[in-house]
């Protein structure tokens, strides 16, 4: 069985590891402790010091501080609580005319704004461009992903957290304080 | 002891998975534990058994896309329907195989007509869970000293169905009864050969029956390659072996894909929102009803429990259409199993990941589950949104992966699907309709540590292959400008999708004109597709062109540039070099063209890239620097999207100083022009409940979304707070 070292890993995520290598390690059985060293590697990369519980996308991982679970980019802005959508937290730039789409999209590749509309999600702190969505007006954000980190530490790798979270979409509550 | 019927069996086995949790009740693999070298040899040697029925199959058959492209597929199956492995080819449809077995012993064939060796079984109704007229399903038993100890199947994509237009992609087809010829459930052969009534039917209502008639033949031949081979491996390794082994593979199937979930992903709740457009208002349609245009919604919420069991839900899915795109959930779920067999449980490739998951069933009246209120919808290339939503779960799961740290696995969104056909009569003087293979070789998506490939890849098949140019003039008179691969196709992000690729046809050698159907059979003209994961553009609508009555043969015969490729999006090739008395520079596609394509008439035909992955300011410079020399990217996108800033050396060469500070600016840009999202929920919501600036065909959408899911619409009006009664 091939073994991948934590160096392997961290070419693979910088998009360098060679290509045999990177089939080798597709055809291979899994290394069961990727996931360790994958947090590892990310750990060593974030300029703060909070734990990383999860890695939501490559820029945003949901930690752990002081008994909350907060969603934080690379740079260190943090979105609050992981159970609440972060979109509604970030910075949005919406292209819904012509004007702003053709900043992206020209002649022929120009999407009709009355059928879509293009928005970003910009990171408040370092402006990375998060998320794009592309998606008819009235489309709610999609929440991407709400894990069931209690679950997933507890009963599929073995090791619970110290403190439990329901696993509950706390979207709808957000927005109903906006709505008061 | 009498052996049980097959009902019987299917019975018990259903009593046992629900009892053990494990397909057939197996909850060890006694015969993988005993002798597992001679255990997996005996997979392979069956895999490729039907490997070899896909050679088969595919050489005797007639059209096009089997001979030249191999768009057909030949699978192995229990005696109860479940698929054992497949061949190569059209890997959306061992599901739909498995289950018209399934239904075959359900509606009691077991006892009448009866099964023997040599019957020959068919479907192509989606009402009995076929997906399209041109998808021809066939099934024979296999019969080993008296006993049925398995099924060979296959699919072909025939040239022609004899919908109400010419051809196999059926998006036009107002109703179930323009679907064309119908197979429904039927006997259509004994002893090895087809009824003489089977192909008097086939004669009688298809425009290409020679066609059509040996692709039946390819199938056939194709399975009975499989049986005979199948004896011999049973010859070899004994019954009780064969018999035991083959449900083994598919149990070991069904663990494999469970552990997967387990190992390689994270417990919770996923959701993506999906759409698709069906612009067809003021186009040439065939009746009234569809001067209309639509948008699908595709939504896809995933949830993973804690036993790694996989829910699939369909929630908010918009109603039908009267066109030829509304999929049976039958189908829909055997293109599940296709997508998942690309990311999930490719290992053994058959009907166990089925039993991982579940799929609950869509809001009947929606495009994914027409017939309970819409018996004559109209399937006429159900594929279209079915492939759409499947690309939902390259990003899905995608994204799982990457929570775990297996980035090799990391896939984005799929590219989308625009079909070419043609119809005439052909330069060796019959009449020919049928695809070209353009479509089988898309961009792949973006993979979490490189870019998509160029032109290599197709949601529907593992094996991508648009033919060869040559081969494809020889079948329909046209003759190839230009197949060049498209720049900029693939998003923009930190890896872009594959590219695409545009093919330049020139009409060539026909004595009648030709018809030419820019397709769907899962493609967008007025939307760009939502995937582009991490913060990736997403690519562009697919827009083709075509020049009727052109000066093209006064270009060749005076020796002036003709047309090679689509050129830049804002001074396409076709206008600046083509002049014509009908000049489609950017139709909305799909379209079937109002009249007949002449000789030297010109199309311009594109077949998407795929999705990329990733913000695009994070992009390696050299590798953008790379496509710029190779053409593949546009300076513009180089230096306003990705912000890359360049010199000149003969070649482009990154400036790092200046492409630094260029993306500095551009973040600090971005920062500057986005508000809160609250401020623009704020504003957002009035625009919302005032319908501002939302096509006819949005509001139609969500109407139908939310009277289908009351409890979607109910999430969508709280999100927005509309008032409990607001409709679209």
């Amino acid at each position: 069985m091939a073994e991948f070292h934590k160096a392997d890993v961290e070419k693979l995520i910088d998009g360098v590891l060679p290509w045999p290598a990177v089939q080798d390690m597709m055809k291979s059985a899994k290394d069961t402790d990727r996931f360790d060293k994958y947090i590892e590697i990310l750990q060593e990369r974030v300029p703060w010091d909070e734990q990383i519980l999860l890695p939501l996308t490559p820029s945003l991982f949901i930690i752990a501080r002081h008994g909350a679970r907060v969603v934080k980019c690379r740079c260190g802005h943090e979105f609050g609580d992981y159970r609440v959508n972060w979109k509604l937290s970030a910075l949005i730039h919406v292209r819904d005319d012509e004007e702003s789409l053709s900043k992206v999209y020209k002649g022929r590749e120009m999407p009709d704004p009355t059928w879509v509309q293009v928005r970003e999600y910009i990171c408040p702190g370092c402006g990375a461009q998060l998320e794009v969505e592309a998606v008819p007006r009235g489309c709610p954000p999609d929440f991407d992903f709400l894990p069931d980190l209690d679950t997933f530490y507890r009963e599929w790798l073995g090791r619970p957290l110290p403190d439990t979270a329901q696993f509950k979409d706390l979207t709808p509550d957000l927005v109903a304080e906006w709505r008061a | 002891m009498a052996e049980p019927t097959l009902l019987e069996q299917l019975r018990s086995n259903e009593k046992a998975f629900e009892e053990t949790g494990n397909l057939f009740g197996l909850q060890s693999l006694p015969r993988k534990e005993k002798d597992p070298g001679t255990y997996e040899a005996v997979w392979h040697i069956l895999s490729n058994v039907c490997n070899l029925a896909w050679e088969v199959g595919c050489k005797v058959s007639s059209s096009p896309i089997a001979v030249e492209g191999g768009d057909a597929l030949w699978a192995l199956h229990l005696p109860t329907g479940e698929a054992i492995c497949v061949s190569r080819g059209i890997t959306a449809h061992p599901g739909l195989l498995a289950a018209m077995i399934r239904n075959f012993i359900e509606l009691g064939y077991e006892e009448y007509p009866g099964f023997n060796q040599g019957d020959i079984f068919e479907n192509n109704d989606p009402h009995y869970g076929g997906i399209h007229s041109p998808d021809f399903d066939m099934a024979m038993p296999i019969f080993y000293e008296d006993k049925l100890v398995a099924w060979a199947s296959c699919v072909s994509h025939v040239s022609d169905s004899g919908s109400v237009t010419p051809g196999s992609v059926g998006f036009l087809n107002p109703d179930c009864f323009s679907d064309g010829i119908c197979i429904s459930m039927e006997k259509v052969g004994e002893n090895d050969a087809f009824y003489p009534w089977y192909e008097k039917r086939v004669r009688s209502r298809t425009r290409t029956p020679d066609f059509v008639m040996g692709d039946a033949r390819g199938r056939l031949a194709g399975c009975v390659a499989l049986r005979e081979r199948v004896h011999a491996v049973i010859d070899k390794y004994g019954l009780d072996f064969f018999v035991d082994a083959t449900k083994e593979y598919v149990e070991d199937s069904r663990r494999y894909a469970v552990s997967r979930v387990r190992t390689q992903c994270v417990p919770g709740r996923i959701r993506k929102s999906q759409f698709k457009d069906l612009a067809m208002k003021g186009q040439h349609v065939i009746l009234n009803k569809q001067d209309v245009d639509c948008l699908f919604n595709l939504p896809m919420e995933v949830e993973i429990d804690a036993d790694a069991g996989v829910r699939f839900s369909l929630r908010g899915a918009s109603g039908t259409v009267p066109f030829g795109e509304n999929i049976s959930p039958t189908a829909l779920k055997s293109g599940l199993l296709n997508g998942y067999s690309h990311i999930i449980g490719f290992d053994m490739f058959n009907s166990g990941p089925e039993a991982s998951w579940e799929v609950e069933t869509a809001p009947a009246g929606s495009w994914a589950n027409p017939f309970e209120v819409d018996y004559t919808a109209s399937s006429g290339v159900a594929w279209a949104p079915a492939v759409m939503w499947m690309s939902n779960l390259y990003e899905v799961f995608g994204r799982l992966f990457q929570m775990r740290g297996f980035v090799e696995e990391m896939a984005a969104g799929a590219a989308t699907t625009m079909t070419a056909e043609f119809a005439g009569v052909t330069q060796l003087g019959y009449y020919l309709a049928g695809l070209t293979l353009e479509q089988a070789s898309n961009g792949s998506p973006a993979r979490g540590f490189t870019d998509g490939e160029n032109s290599a890849w197709c949601i529907y098949t593992p094996n991508a292959d648009f033919g060869n140019a040559e081969v494809t003039e020889l079948y329909y008179p046209i003759m190839y400008l230009g197949r060049n691969i498209e720049p900029d196709s693939g998003g923009y992000g930190r890896f872009r999708g594959g590219l695409g690729h545009t093919a330049v046809w020139m009409v060539y050698g026909t004595p009648s004109g030709i018809e030419y159907q820019c397709g769907c059979a899962g493609m967008r003209s007025k939307i760009v597709s939502n995937h582009g994961m991490y913060g990736a553009y997403p690519t562009w609508p697919d827009a083709p062109s075509y020049a009727h009555d052109t000066n093209v043969q006064e270009l060749i015969e005076a020796q002036k540039p003709l047309i090679h490729e689509r050129g830049p999006a804002t001074k396409p090739t076709i206008e600046t070099n083509i002049e014509a008395a009908d000049l489609q520079a950017n139709p909305s596609a799909p379209f079937l063209t109002r009249e007949l394509l002449q000789n030297y008439d010109i199309i311009v035909h594109p077949i998407s890239g795929a999705q990329a992955m990733g913000d695009p300011l994070e992009r390696d410079p050299e590798s953008v620097v790379e496509d710029l020399n190779k053409g593949w990217t546009s300076p513009r996108v180089a230096s306003e999207i990705h912000g890359v800033q360049t010199t000149m050396n003969g070649e482009y060469v990154v400036d790092s100083v200046a492409t630094k500070q260029r993306r500095s600016e551009i973040r600090e840009e971005r920062k500057a022009r986005a508000v809160p999202f609250k401020e623009w929920w704020d504003a957002e919501r009035q625009k919302v409940a005032a319908k501002e600036n939302m096509a006819d065909a949005v509001c139609a959408m969500w109407r139908s979304s939310m009277q289908l899911s009351p409890e979607y619409g109910a999430e969508l009006r709280s999100f927005w707070d509309l008032p409990d009664d607001f409709e679209f």
